[in-house]
């Protein structure tokens, strides 16, 4: 219906006034289905309500109407190359692509060729925009972002010392190294790191060997998720370490708040914060009234805050060429969203965007704060 | 060497030309992502084929083939990488890596390589198993791969996505590819290692009997097709420009299978027809899954309709054509007649060689039950032994024994000076020693002349392999047959046909179990005709079991009889006749008016363990 809808008021506004019938044709090759379909179905759903908004309002800038062309990819790369190829020969001017580096980036050569952006629905990782190229964006706090937030945020507690627990395992176990490069640019001292297997579980060797630090460390940060960072908080509060511990938005699950006191002070950072009052809030209302359940992700959120951007871009740019659109998408600035108020000016594809940052107490979430992080400091992305 | 004719060969290897080269040509017509969709179908299908030279001809399901493709993409890809890319992106890569910088041809032939190397390391441990067993080894080497290559960082980039590759897979060069592959697959099946390994995998037990090591011919299958995934593994690699490890996972492995499956696993025509149909159902699928107008109505957006059509098929293939929608034949093989009339067939050669088997102290137990029980035999070219015994009394047990299938507990065998003890049953069969089997072991979706032909190509080195199956067939009078696949027979003709298999060895011995079993009186009458030939004339000595007393007594010129395991009796016929230990053991009292060497006594079919 939705659908029909849409064309019917094409057609009349085609009929009405021919001028104003410019489309802006935005192609969606994301996982519906499959692995990635947890990410991506969500990021579509605010995408959707997104759309409708704009469109029910006249389109971007009052005039121009968004046209989505949907094409499933599976979670497969090679269907993500084929139907980007598709909707490349379609036209499109802006095109979404998954949550996930493998088929985004197996797309990228066809849309590097045809030259049009390219927008990930949720990728963190920040070297995705640099192996990409020049028309490759993402949408998402990017892991170097987050762990900026959280060392500024020790550094100004007053926290001197540091220590951090990683896993080479994947891109995003390895978030705490951004979090040293900057605590040491910082002035911060970093006494100490360790390295885990994803799934280790048994954290006594290393517990054991922070516990015998002399003098403790201020803050031990980690992106450790389940199970693995639950089994760690345990072993370091029973081995007696009282540091502050920061971990990331892979703990953002009701299992850390349920942990007791281990996890009492523990704080995190993740991709946006409802307060009252808030964008985010606004959102959620929205979705609520749109399809009837109250949002259960913050990633229905972060689908919004991606058409916000396109908006943003295809408004500045003026026009539906997809050069353009590019051009005017990297220089972004101040676009609000629903998680965040997004800047892409001055970085190479990886928006600065708030990240909010969480405070368990009591068993419930303290919004801390949502600072946006000082450009300067973010760590260049690593490649490997 | 070929097994099926040239012309047949010639005609399906052209139309898989045809097929690739008209298919990419219609695909470059329509534009770029068709050529894409087109290019994902090429390199698929290879991967198809290659699980199916292993899986299809030995009828071991392999769940471990992506483990290749896996170690084919990365190989490739690490050799084709530009240097550049390598330092920024692996600096931990040894110098001489670090500064290879090859083209994708070359790259590929280096993966098809080490790919191989990897296979044959594997393939060694995988081959030690059978059945489920060996399935779930590959699904543990598709494990261990997986978790190798996450670990090994330095070179693989561990769990994270490896790019930065050339992409240098165009259309034309997966369509190159996957022709080679579907010649070589093609030329595999109807190979002499392939048709032997499709002989075991009809029957793992006769095949040993006619001389096939199965071991070997699926270390052969198993390595070539592990390079024909290298293949598609690298061209996927440099498809995408970007990929991990999680690409040659579970995911892709049963979409793999799944194609394999519903075409039909044991032809290439049935790897084209799986890897066609489902492509085409996705991709009709998936255009209306976006939502579609039919007049007023609107049919809203469904994802997943895709899925639910591939699973729909497979659920029919399933339940309709468990062999796959191609069946069990080649297609040119249902379409063309194979080749005419058999020429006159050369005479079998005569037996030139005088050793005898002797066989001592024969012993078999299972576990509390002793089925034979320190029995020793001896069988010389050019005589007829019978071997005769109530159900149960070990006679099957023995043959099974003297021929390799089982290995005795106890008791020494040798023919002529070569001792035969241990020996698997290929090697005794190449010996000089052939034979049938009670309950009937044919190949039975091989034709008759192949079911023959695969016993001379795996004996005496496969010499006059030909000219020996096709004697053999004249000589028990089913070279009509020939053509025909040997399951569809009757009962007598099935029996004949597994005697000219046994033939075609070019046996100084056979051991024939049952032979007259289902056949008439004529039928019966017509077999002893052939088999006195086969001593007369050829020189063959026959151990001979069967309860058609009246055949045993007419042909043997000595007679065992063996009674719960044990040799009770041993003479001429007529001296068997008035043995009371054999009167007592067939009739279980010792008078002596009957005589028990009767005809039409104990019809039942035994089954001996």
């Amino acid at each position: 219906m939705k659908r029909l809808a849409l064309t019917t008021a094409l057609a009349t506004l085609g009929m009405m006034s021919p001028a104003l019938a410019e489309t802006l044709k935005v192609g969606v090759a994301t996982a519906q289905t499959g692995g990635l379909a947890t990410y991506d179905a969500p990021v579509i759903e605010g995408v959707h309500i997104a759309v409708d908004e704009i469109n029910e309002a006249g389109g971007i800038g009052g005039t121009m109407l968004i046209e989505l062309l949907e094409k499933d990819v599976r979670s497969d790369a090679a269907q993500t190359a084929i139907a980007v190829q598709e909707l490349v020969d379609e036209g499109v001017s802006v095109l979404v692509l998954p949550c996930d580096a493998d088929p985004s980036l197996a797309a990228m050569g066809i849309v590097s060729g045809a030259m049009i952006p390219a927008i990930s629905t949720c990728a963190s990782s920040p070297t995705l925009p640099m192996v990409g190229g020049e028309y490759m964006f993402a949408n998402f706090p990017g892991d170097n972002v987050q762990a900026t937030v959280s060392a500024e945020w020790a550094w100004e507690q007053g926290m001197k010392t540091g220590y951090i627990l990683y896993s080479p395992d994947t891109q995003y176990t390895t978030l705490p190294l951004y979090f040293a490069e900057v605590f040491d640019a910082l002035g911060g001292e970093m006494l100490g790191q360790d390295t885990y297997s994803i799934g280790q579980q048994d954290f006594s060797a290393i517990v054991t060997r922070i516990a015998s630090l002399d003098p403790q460390p201020d803050v031990i940060m980690t992106s450790a998720y389940e199970p693995d960072f639950p089994s760690f908080l345990n072993a370091l509060r029973a081995a007696g370490v009282t540091s502050q511990v920061i971990g990331s938005d892979g703990i953002d699950s009701p299992t850390t708040f349920s942990l007791g006191a281990p996890a009492e002070g523990l704080v995190f950072t993740t991709a946006g914060y409802a307060a009252e009052g808030s964008p985010l809030a606004a959102f959620n209302a929205k979705y609520e009234e749109v399809t009837g359940a109250p949002s259960q992700t913050v990633f229905n959120a972060v689908g919004y805050d991606l058409v916000k951007v396109i908006e943003a871009a295809t408004e500045a740019a003026g026009s539906t060429d997809p050069q353009a659109i590019r051009d005017a998408l990297a220089n972004l600035e101040g676009v609000q969203g629903a998680t965040s108020v997004i800047t892409y000016k001055g970085t190479d594809g990886m928006p600065v965007r708030e990240v909010s940052m969480i405070r368990v107490k009591e068993g419930e979430r303290e919004l801390v704060g949502q600072p946006s992080p000082t450009a300067e400091l973010i760590p260049a992305p690593r490649m490997q | 060497m070929l097994t099926a004719s040239p012309r047949n060969m010639a005609i399906a290897l052209a139309a898989a030309a045809a097929f690739v080269i008209v298919a990419a040509l219609v695909a470059s017509g329509l534009g770029a992502a068709s050529e894409r969709v087109l290019s994902v179908f090429f390199i698929s299908l290879i991967a198809v084929v290659g699980i199916g030279i292993y899986s299809g001809n030995s009828g071991v399901l392999s769940f471990g083939h992506l483990s290749f493709m896996a170690v084919g993409a990365y190989v490739s890809a690490l050799l084709t990488l530009p240097a550049a890319m390598k330092a920024a992106t692996l600096p931990k890569l040894p110098a001489w890596l670090a500064a290879t910088e090859l083209g994708l041809f070359p790259a590929i032939l280096v993966a098809i390589v080490v790919t191989c190397a990897f296979a044959l390391v594997v393939g060694l441990a995988v081959g030690r198993l059978d059945g489920s067993a060996a399935t779930i080894a590959t699904l543990g080497l598709l494990i261990i791969t997986h978790g190798v290559i996450i670990g090994w960082r330095d070179v693989t980039r561990g769990s994270g996505t490896f790019f930065g590759v050339p992409r240098e897979t165009s259309l034309w060069v997966a369509a190159g590819w996957c022709l080679a592959a579907l010649v070589v697959a093609r030329l595999y099946r109807d190979s002499v290692s392939g048709l032997r390994l499709r002989a075991s995998r009809e029957n793992a037990i006769a095949a040993g009997a006619v001389g096939v090591d199965m071991k070997r011919e699926r270390l052969i299958s198993w390595i070539l097709s592990a390079a024909v995934m290298a293949v598609s593994g690298a061209l996927i690699a440099h498809f995408l420009g970007a990929f991990s490890p999680k690409k040659f996972y579970f995911v892709d492995t049963f979409q793999l299978l799944a194609m394999l499956i519903v075409g039909g696993m044991t032809t290439v025509t049935g790897a084209v027809t799986g890897a066609v149909t489902i492509t085409v159902v996705t991709e009709v699928l998936r255009r209306f899954e976006s939502g579609f107008d039919i007049g007023a109505f609107t049919v809203p957006q469904v994802f997943g309709t895709t899925q639910i059509g591939i699973a729909l098929i497979i659920l029919f293939a399933m339940f309709r054509k468990a062999e796959g929608l191609a069946g069990l034949k080649e297609w040119e093989e249902r379409v063309f007649a194979r080749r005419g009339a058999k020429k006159t067939a050369a005479a079998l050669p005569a037996v030139s060689d005088e050793s005898a088997l002797t066989a001592e102290h024969m012993t078999m137990r299972f576990g509390g039950l002793t089925a034979v029980n320190d029995v020793s035999v001896t069988l010389r070219p050019g005589e007829i032994v019978g071997l005769i015994g109530p159900n149960g009394s070990g006679k099957t047990t023995l043959l099974n024994m003297l021929s390799g299938v089982l290995e005795p507990t106890e008791g020494t065998s040798r023919l002529g000076e070569t001792t035969l003890d241990g020996l698997p049953t290929h090697r005794i069969a190449e010996l000089g020693i052939a034979r049938t089997f009670q309950n009937i072991r044919l190949f039975p979706s091989l034709t008759v002349e192949q079911n023959v032909l695969v016993a001379g190509l795996s004996t005496g080195g496969g010499k006059d392999a030909r000219a020996r199956a096709d004697a053999a067939l004249a000589r028990l009078g089913v070279a009509g047959h020939a053509d025909k696949d040997a399951g569809t027979f009757s009962y007598g003709d099935q029996r004949r046909i597994e005697i000219a298999r046994a033939l075609a060895c070019r046996p100084k011995l056979l051991f024939l179990d049952e032979p007259a079993a289902g056949m008439n009186r004529e039928e019966t009458d017509a077999l002893m005709e052939t088999l006195r030939g086969l001593t007369r004339e050829l020189g063959i000595g026959i151990l001979l079991v069967d309860h058609d007393l009246k055949l045993i007594n007419s042909l043997c010129d000595r007679i065992l009889v063996l009674n719960e395991g044990r040799l009770i009796a041993s003479g001429a016929p007529a001296e068997i006749r008035r043995d009371p230990a054999v009167i007592e053991a067939y009739l279980g009292t010792s008078q002596t008016q009957d005589d028990p060497a009767e005809p039409g006594h104990q019809p039942t079919e035994e089954n001996d363990p």
